[in-house]
């Protein structure tokens, strides 16, 4: 049969008042989510609020949108059109919550069992030891989640959702208390894992570092809809909007700029942006339309004054330094492009800077890479 | 003497008994749809419950009879089941002792079933339990310190009930007479030593409830 992948096309909103049932000082909040993945690892990147959490509590049957559908394999777990909505023990899914929710009054084995009550009698015992083996935490099974460290906290939560062989994997923040050394291994786990299992997974997460690290595809989300859907790097070079960009770090964003002419034969874009000049990829636009762009800070490659003179054309500019402020291995340089009084934030390996022995006040020369440079359409 | 303080004694003992079993299993079920469900009129059933708590005993006891007695309500319902009315038994004794303890079992349990970490239900859920075994394997018995200080709280308040009781059940003797209501008889009737003894006995038993019920909800909030 055909993996069919999962299918989600939700909306759900929430009155001023609504809100968990009691005065609530959070605006009125609209959920409007579409996309469709494959058995691959999306992960939801988008600040607090965006509703990440909202979406999983939809899928996982905790909360009925208002209409849409969701599809999980060849399950229909909600479909308001045809009256669907499956209850949240019907529905087979794995969910590990942001917060822990182990049983504590129950020892790893009982917490781990609670998933496989629905197996065979016989089958229970092995894929108890399956789940034990595929997250090493065979001599855990005894302890209490009070005596457990926090990554084995989440680890058993892991087995615990894993038990039951679901057909989609939910991980709502699953490592954010933890320190940024279990993080990594921990992401790294989850990776080999989903090879293992192939099953959908969805990863909601707000540290990029892991979003790049686990993601086969990004779902960007922002005031609850969905704003782009697509690889770490299509997303982190081409970002759709302002919201976009934001998210991903791009903190230079200048909205004064227009399209002057478009290059199709070197497939490049010239904007004017104030007095100043930049090209940048493609993009799919008209002459004179208005547009965004902007750069990531740790994207500016800083060079000394010796080496050349603004040319516009070669997006070299030159610039002077307002501030540099040291953050260990690396600096963060605020300068301005003296022609075009526009302000940049930079951040650059301390490394590749101090040989230039610049101080405030020095000036330099920037390049502005043009696989780097986004652009955009301001909304 | 000895038959005039064991009679009483076993009598509230037993009263408070069946009277603390009703409110356990009762209250448990009223708490926990008080504490995880939404439905029109909870606000007013939530009144109806405590009401008993600010009440004069009297009162109840006057607003049972006019529900227990041959023309109440229930007290009808009886009658034409038995053939015989409950008013002046050990049963309506039992009845009165539910409804002034039935408040402080709920309001309890609510509580402790609130402090309950929702998502630990929905995890359950997600893992495939129902919410009744969730319920039985998860959030009572997480809310278990609750519950048992409501039932110690409950139990002492069955004890001690006299107003209610001597509305519903009457003062009669090897019948209804229980510790409170003897120690108002012997008092009356001048036999100091009875009241004195039965007084005593009745604080003991205070102390201990009140120790007990200390050390459960101690460790509530520990």
């Amino acid at each position: 049969m055909r993996n069919l992948g999962v299918k989600v096309d939700i909306k759900k909103s929430y009155n001023k008042a609504e809100i968990n049932g009691k005065k609530s000082t959070k605006k009125a909040f609209m959920l409007d989510i579409n996309f469709e993945m494959e058995n691959e690892l999306v992960v939801l990147f988008g600040p607090s609020g965006s509703g990440k959490t909202t979406l999983f509590k939809c899928i996982s049957g905790i909360i009925e949108p208002d209409n849409g559908i969701i599809v999980v394999g060849s399950n229909v777990y909600c479909d308001k059109d045809k009256k669907i909505n499956i209850p949240i023990q019907k529905r087979n899914l794995g969910y590990v919550f942001q917060n822990d929710t182990l049983f504590p009054h129950m020892n790893v084995r009982k917490n781990i069992e609670c998933g496989l009550k629905s197996l065979e009698k016989e089958n229970r015992e092995t894929r108890f030891m399956e789940v034990l083996d595929l997250l090493h935490i065979e001599e855990l099974e005894t302890r209490y989640p009070a005596q457990l460290s926090g990554g084995q906290k989440q680890r058993v939560a892991l087995a615990r959702a894993l038990a039951p062989k679901p057909e989609i994997l939910l991980l709502d923040e699953p490592f954010s208390a933890l320190d940024t050394e279990i993080r990594t291994k921990l992401a790294k786990k989850i990776k080999t894992l989903q090879n293992k299992i192939r099953i959908p997974l969805l990863f909601i997460t707000h540290n990029l570092e892991e979003a790049f690290l686990l993601a086969s595809k990004i779902l960007v989300l922002h005031g609850g809809k969905a704003q782009q859907f697509g690889t770490p790097e299509e997303i982190f070079y081409n970002p759709q909007n302002r919201h976009v960009a934001e998210i991903f770090g791009v903190s230079n964003i200048f909205d004064d700029a227009y399209v002057k002419e478009q290059d199709e034969e070197s497939r490049s874009t010239i904007l004017k942006s104030g007095s100043m000049q930049i090209t940048v990829k493609y993009l799919n636009c008209r002459v004179r339309d208005e547009v965004c762009w902007g750069i990531h800070p740790e994207n500016i490659t800083l060079l000394s004054p010796e080496s050349g003179f603004e040319d516009q054309n070669e997006n070299l500019y030159l610039a002077s330094i307002n501030s540099i402020i040291n953050k260990g291995p690396k600096k963060r340089i605020t300068l301005k492009l003296v022609k075009h009084n526009k302000i940049l934030n930079v951040e650059v390996p301390a490394q590749f800077i101090d040989p230039l022995k610049l101080h405030a006040n020095d000036s330099c020369l920037v390049k502005l890479e043009m696989s780097k440079v986004v652009a955009f359409y301001c909304f | 003497m000895l038959d005039q303080i064991w009679f009483p004694l076993y009598l509230t003992f037993w009263i408070a008994l069946v009277s603390s079993l009703l409110v356990l299993c009762s209250g448990v079920i009223i708490a926990y749809i008080f504490a995880r469900r939404d439905f029109r009129g909870k606000k007013l059933a939530e009144v109806l419950i405590t009401l008993p708590l600010v009440l004069p005993p009297t009162v109840i006891g006057y607003l049972l009879i006019l529900l227990m007695g041959k023309n109440g309500f229930i007290g009808h319902m009886i009658y034409n089941v038995l053939g015989t009315g409950i008013m002046f038994t050990w049963q309506a004794a039992v009845i009165a002792a539910y409804t002034v303890s039935l408040p402080l079992m709920v309001r309890t349990t609510q509580a402790a079933i609130e402090a309950v970490d929702k998502e630990l239900e929905y995890a359950a859920y997600i893992l495939g339990r129902s919410e009744i075994e969730t319920a039985l394997v998860i959030t009572l018995p997480l809310a278990k310190r609750g519950i048992l200080a409501g039932l110690v709280l409950s139990f002492a308040r069955s004890i001690g009930e006299f107003g209610a009781t001597l509305m519903l059940a009457g003062n009669i003797q090897g019948k209804t007479n229980t510790m409170s209501i003897s120690i108002y008889n012997a008092f009356q009737s001048g036999n100091d030593e009875l009241a004195k003894v039965l007084v005593l006995i009745l604080i003991l038993m205070s102390l201990l409830a009140i120790t007990l019920t200390g050390r459960f909800i101690g460790k509530l909030e520990a």
